[in-house]
């Protein structure tokens, strides 16, 4: 899949990209090594959701935790 | 509040070729996981020559080797505590869980990851939402919680849907039914044999649950929730619409449910599941509306990637467009049907406790029973032990005719022993009900 199509090939829509967007933005975050630990498990539990979200809507999320 | 029936428009309302795409993309996806993180399944693939880039179609699905509940008992016994099969290390893990060790062997040891936690209320929130379970329900859980996965998911899943959630845990069985009418639950959640335990419980305390504001009771466990008699009971008995689903302790979740529509089975949640229908004998895949063994790929699992699993649950799959809700994932008709294993040989006559289950839930009179066999003087014999309702005890002379006859009848004239058990003497369950005593086993 390239990152503006989804598993089946289809243009992403909005709603999509967005979602994409957020758990990217996630995945930078969580390996940032300065994260208090509230801050580290409450994005590492945000990045399970939106790895949920991605995976519903057959987006093919990779990365550090995919 | 969001009137969508479906949790996942996208995906429930597809069109089948577009669904077997996307499974081929995910079966891919997931071979490329399992060949890159476990070592189990990367020896596996390896001896059979398959890897995620020669899988063109789902065809090849069928390259891939199976997985036995026996390899991975083994594998855990080789490389204690949760064998190789891990495609991460213990560290990644939130949870732990056991299966039940329903069929007597040792328990599966089980580790999830976060996303793995997130996959397994998913797939419950799917069937759940399916039912009709929507924020505004009060939903409660008549389960002891502990290292059994049972309805760990679903209960996420509730509070992922945004429904008052409660947990019983180790409350008793009567003051559950108190909560839940205390409460205003809408949802109960356990397993079959155990809904009809509470109800039998209200009746006891003298408390009406048919009027109360329980319209839903999402059953699992046991093959009991599809079988028509036990449903109806549960029904009766709750004043409510009784659903079914299945899934497995070693996926960790539901891969199975039963639509509002109630088409008569369960819809198979295939984005998240490949499910074939094999001859256990052959392994070869049999037609829409013939009986065979599930045998299970997860898309979802990460911890421990399941790929090609023999469940030795009978099924019979039929088309999607059986049920009128129009999703596209097709129905196991009837449910779980049975066990590959749990056919009981009596006298040259196969005998499923399914089929005895259904026979006795006919009758309204019983509250519990348990199937005994024994070998005798070199004959195997097999023995109906029947508990009645305390309100029941006339009934029994009637009854017990009765279930001779039909027993007899459904099972090729073969002869049962009918005897009634005293006044609580027979075990309740809250989980996994274990009604069948093979004495047999034991000499």
């Amino acid at each position: 899949m390239s990152s503006q199509r989804d598993m089946l090939g289809r243009p992403l829509t909005a709603m999509e990209l967005e979602l994409l967007e957020v758990h990217t933005r996630l995945q930078r975050l969580a390996a940032r090594g300065d994260l208090p630990p509230c801050v580290a498990a409450g994005t590492q539990a945000a990045l399970g959701l939106s790895w949920q979200m991605a995976n519903d809507l057959g987006l093919d999320v990779t990365g550090p935790d995919a | 509040m969001n009137a969508n029936p479906y949790w996942n428009p996208k995906i429930e309302g597809m069109a089948r070729p577009e669904l077997e795409a996307l499974q081929l993309a995910k079966l891919r996806r997931a071979l490329r996981h399992a060949e890159g993180h476990s070592a189990f399944h990367r020896r596996k693939l390896a001896a059979a020559g398959v890897s995620a880039e020669s899988v063109r179609t789902l065809a090849d699905l069928r390259r891939i080797p199976f997985t036995t509940r026996e390899e991975w008992m083994a594998c855990q016994a080789e490389t204690p505590l949760f064998g190789d099969m891990l495609a991460h290390p213990r560290e990644r893990a939130i949870r732990y869980h056991l299966t039940s060790g329903t069929s007597g062997k040792n328990p599966l040891r089980v580790l999830d990851s976060r996303r793995d936690w997130q996959w397994i209320a998913e797939c419950w929130a799917v069937g759940f939402w399916g039912f009709g379970v929507r924020p505004s329900d009060t939903v409660f859980f008549a389960f002891s919680y502990g290292s059994f996965i049972g309805f760990w998911g679903a209960h996420y899943a509730c509070e992922k849907i945004g429904a008052l959630t409660l947990a019983s845990g180790n409350m008793p069985t009567d003051m559950r039914v108190r909560q839940i009418l205390e409460m205003g639950v809408t949802t109960v959640c356990a397993t079959p044999t155990y809904a009809l335990r509470l109800a039998q419980s209200a009746a006891e305390q003298g408390l009406d649950i048919k009027n109360s504001a329980v319209n839903k009771v999402i059953v699992s466990g046991e093959p009991a929730g599809s079988i028509p008699e036990t449903k109806r009971l549960i029904e009766e008995a709750w004043g409510a619409k009784v659903a079914d689903t299945a899934g497995m302790t070693e996926l960790g979740t539901i891969c199975m449910f039963e639509c509002s529509a109630q088409p008569g089975g369960m819809h198979i949640i295939e984005d998240h599941f490949l499910e074939e229908v094999l001859n256990p004998e052959t392994g070869e895949p049999v037609a829409y509306g013939e009986r065979g063994e599930r045998v299970v790929t997860s898309f979802g699992r990460e911890m421990i990637p399941v790929l090609r699993y023999r469940t030795r649950d009978l099924v019979e799959r039929v088309p999607a467009s059986r049920c009128s809700c129009g999703r596209v994932y097709d129905i196991y008709a009837g449910g779980i049907l049975g066990r590959v294993d749990d056919m009981l040989l009596i006298r040259g006559t196969n005998v499923y406790p399914r089929a005895i289950e259904s026979i006795v839930r006919a009758h309204a009179e019983i509250d519990e029973f348990q199937i005994v066999v024994a070998r005798l003087n070199d004959m195997d014999e097999i023995t109906l032990r029947v508990e009645l309702k305390p309100s029941a005890a006339d009934a029994w002379s009637r009854l017990e005719k009765q279930l001779h006859f039909d027993l007899k009848e459904a099972h090729e004239m073969l002869r049962f022993n009918v005897e009634r058990a005293p006044d609580g003497s027979l075990p309740r369950f809250e989980l996994k009900a274990r009604r069948v005593v093979d004495q047999r086993r034991k000499s």
